[in-house]
């Protein structure tokens, strides 16, 4: 009982920090909802109203068209959200107050999962938003395998939230952290992952790659789940615009399921544990 | 004297190739107020962030007395965040409102949770800014996030408070209050810690000063022991008529041959070339005397006996602003030509 306490006093501040973080990031919160009402509603209903874009024949269908937009919503979710979570600390010198208040590693855990919450809370909406389209479209009952894949995207945006705390926790400014961690996950991984088709071909999974593991949001709604995961379209031939030459391109659609969640979770509690001993480790 | 609640050994912070703060020892006992006074530049703040454990010293140790226990090496213990308070170097805030985060510093310091709304109202009140208790610190002005800082740094009711130029961007009123405040935490036991770069500011307040200069102690001790050591003290003499012309020279010769053994004669040219000077504006006499409390003593019989009919003194005064200003100059000065600490007992 004793213990439990102990354990419970020295939780508080996390928890504290957790609301309080919540609280300071309202205003970026409710703006990005916003946002995210405003596409759903764009892919969801617009583009649907628009007469010769049909609407997809099935439901399943339907979500894996709307969910084209969400590896760039957790991406920017996960940036603007997190970018500034420890470098804002030192270049806006708020941590000459904080930091003798609360044990760092409080610290970082209450930003966090202050943050995460706002984040999980968005992808939250985006996917209400879809099911509740989808149902206005096609009735119920709504395929299960979206909660599947709401679960996947929960899991995605927590990885790169962990990808951009960590770079956080040794940058110097907000603005340099967003850019440099937008560049990787929207460039940097993609042009990694061609190279690698590239050289390797069907004898590597870009595995280390957020992005490649972000293509299981939609992958996980593919029924029959896609086997085998890596195919080859071949482009040309004939009198064809390549001059006959053919041209065969390979792509690994989606990892695994296991192998999958198994990665994210890796890269989940892996970054964020180099960002908090990083972040310990730093002065001011 | 009471026990040592926090204690400097050899405390050392380099910045690459510069040492900001170089091997200070010093002691700090319950209930003192300590001020650390040094130029720009001195190391005050790098000292202070390494009580707060912001830098980590190059060697050298700090030794801290939590609760009733025994001075424990700083880096090992790791519930000191409610016994000390901290305004370190310029206050930065989150963007929200006072109150806000005044609550959240309470809780963090896990203070009475029935008692936070008393005490974040008290403290809003005792600085004049209960106005502003619901307002975004974005639009405080400097002065007022200063004070919003040293609030927060109050706010857990700690038992060792350390401000780092708690009077920086406020205006003189307040900066009267913060002395007055500073009193008022003196009389309820708590040791303070202050810098500044301001002696007269905070000399009044404090038990003993600790001088920093290139990131060195090059004194401490109280303010009157520090004038002490550097000898030269002057008195401040205001007459009743002004002194006739003609007359000058030859009382100022008379003054310095009667007052002779109670002068300091070794005086730095810089500051005076004759142990007495005369100003007319004033109608004062500045006397530089050995610093002895005797010898004022002796001075003043002198001045009313011998001289009642030259002139008549109507104040007779120790200026200690001044002193104080000349005791730091001369301490800095000094620490530059020997590259080294002020001896004790210099005479
Ligand atoms: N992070 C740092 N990196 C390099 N040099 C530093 C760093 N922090 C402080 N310094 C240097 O250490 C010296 C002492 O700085 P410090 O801030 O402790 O001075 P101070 O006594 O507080 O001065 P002030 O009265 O201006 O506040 C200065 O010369 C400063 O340039
Ligand atoms: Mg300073």
């Amino acid at each position: 009982m004793e213990i439990r306490k102990d354990y419970y006093t020295g939780l508080k501040p996390v928890l504290y920090t957790i609301v309080f973080e919540v609280k300071k990031q309202k205003k970026k919160f409710y703006v990005f909802v916003g946002i995210t009402i405003l596409i759903a509603f764009l892919v969801g209903y617009v583009l649907m109203s628009i007469p010769n874009n049909l609407l997809p024949d099935t439901q399943l269908d339907f979500f894996i068209n709307g969910l084209g937009f969400i590896l760039y919503l957790t991406l920017f979710a996960a940036c603007l959200f997190f970018s500034g979570i420890i470098c804002s600390e030192y270049s806006k010198k708020t941590g000459f107050i904080v930091f003798p208040k609360i044990n760092k590693y409080k610290l970082i855990l209450g930003k966090y999962f202050g943050n995460l919450t706002l984040v999980v809370a968005i992808i939250t909406i985006y996917y209400l938003l879809l099911a509740l389209l989808g149902f206005y479209y096609y009735g119920g009952p709504i395929n299960t395998l979206l909660f599947s894949s709401y679960a996947i995207a929960i899991l995605y945006v927590i990885a790169l939230s962990s990808f951009v705390t960590f770079f956080s926790s040794f940058m110097r400014s907000v603005v340099v952290t967003i850019i440099v961690t937008f560049l990787i996950l929207f460039i940097g991984f993609n042009i990694a992952d061609g190279i690698v088709l590239l050289v390797l071909g069907d004898k590597f999974e870009p595995l280390y790659s957020l992005s490649y593991l972000g293509t299981l949001i939609t992958g996980i709604l593919h029924s029959p789940f896609p086997d085998p995961r890596y195919v080859e379209f071949t482009l040309g031939g004939g009198d064809g615009a390549f001059g006959g030459r053919e041209f065969t391109i390979g792509q690994w659609i989606t990892p695994s399921i296991g192998m999958g969640i198994t990665l994210l979770l890796i890269y989940i509690i892996g970054f964020f544990l180099l960002a908090a001993i990083l972040f310990k480790r730093r002065q001011l | 004297m009471s026990e040592v609640v926090l204690k400097f050994e050899k405390l050392t912070k380099k910045f690459g190739n510069f040492t900001a703060v170089n091997g200070i020892n010093l002691e700090v006992h319950r209930g003192e107020t300590i001020g650390l006074v040094g130029p720009n530049g001195a190391g005050k703040t790098t000292t202070i962030k390494m009580i707060a454990k912001i830098l980590r010293p190059n060697s050298g140790r700090i030794l801290i007395r939590t609760d009733q226990s025994d001075l424990e090496d700083l880096q090992k213990v790791s519930r000191t965040t409610n016994q000390i308070g901290f305004l370190i170097d310029i206050p930065a805030f989150y963007n929200m409102t006072a109150y806000q985060l005044l609550r959240y510093f309470a809780n963090l310091h896990n203070y009475p949770k029935d008692q936070i709304d008393k005490r974040i109202n008290e403290l809003l009140e005792l600085f004049k800014l209960t106005e502003w208790k619901h307002e975004k610190v974005k639009n405080f002005s400097k002065g007022m996030t200063q004070k919003l800082g040293i609030i927060q740094a109050l706010i857990h009711n700690p038992e060792i408070i350390i401000l780092d130029e708690p009077q920086t961007g406020l205006d003189p009123l307040a900066r009267v209050e913060i002395r007055r405040y500073i009193r008022e935490l003196q009389s309820l036991g708590k040791t303070v810690f202050v810098a500044s770069h301001m002696l007269y500011e905070i000399s009044e307040v404090c038990d003993k000063i600790a001088l920093i200069n290139y990131g060195s102690i090059i004194g401490f001790d109280t303010v009157e022991n520090l004038a002490h050591i550097l000898k030269t003290s002057e008195l401040n003499c205001v007459l009743l008529e002004p002194l006739k012309p003609s007359e000058l020279e030859s009382l100022l010769k008379k003054l310095t041959e009667k007052l002779h053994p109670y002068l300091d004669h070794d005086l730095d040219p810089k500051i005076s070339m004759i142990p007495i000077k005369y100003f007319p504006e004033q109608q004062g006499l500045k006397i530089f005397y050995d610093g002895q409390n005797k010898s004022k003593g002796e001075i003043l019989k002198i001045l009313i006996k011998e001289f009642e009919n030259d002139f008549t003194v109507i104040s007779f005064t120790q200026p200690k602003t001044s002193q104080l200003e000349r005791v730091y100059t001369e301490m800095v000065k000094n620490n530059k030509l020997n590259n080294g600490v002020v001896r004790k007992n210099g005479n």
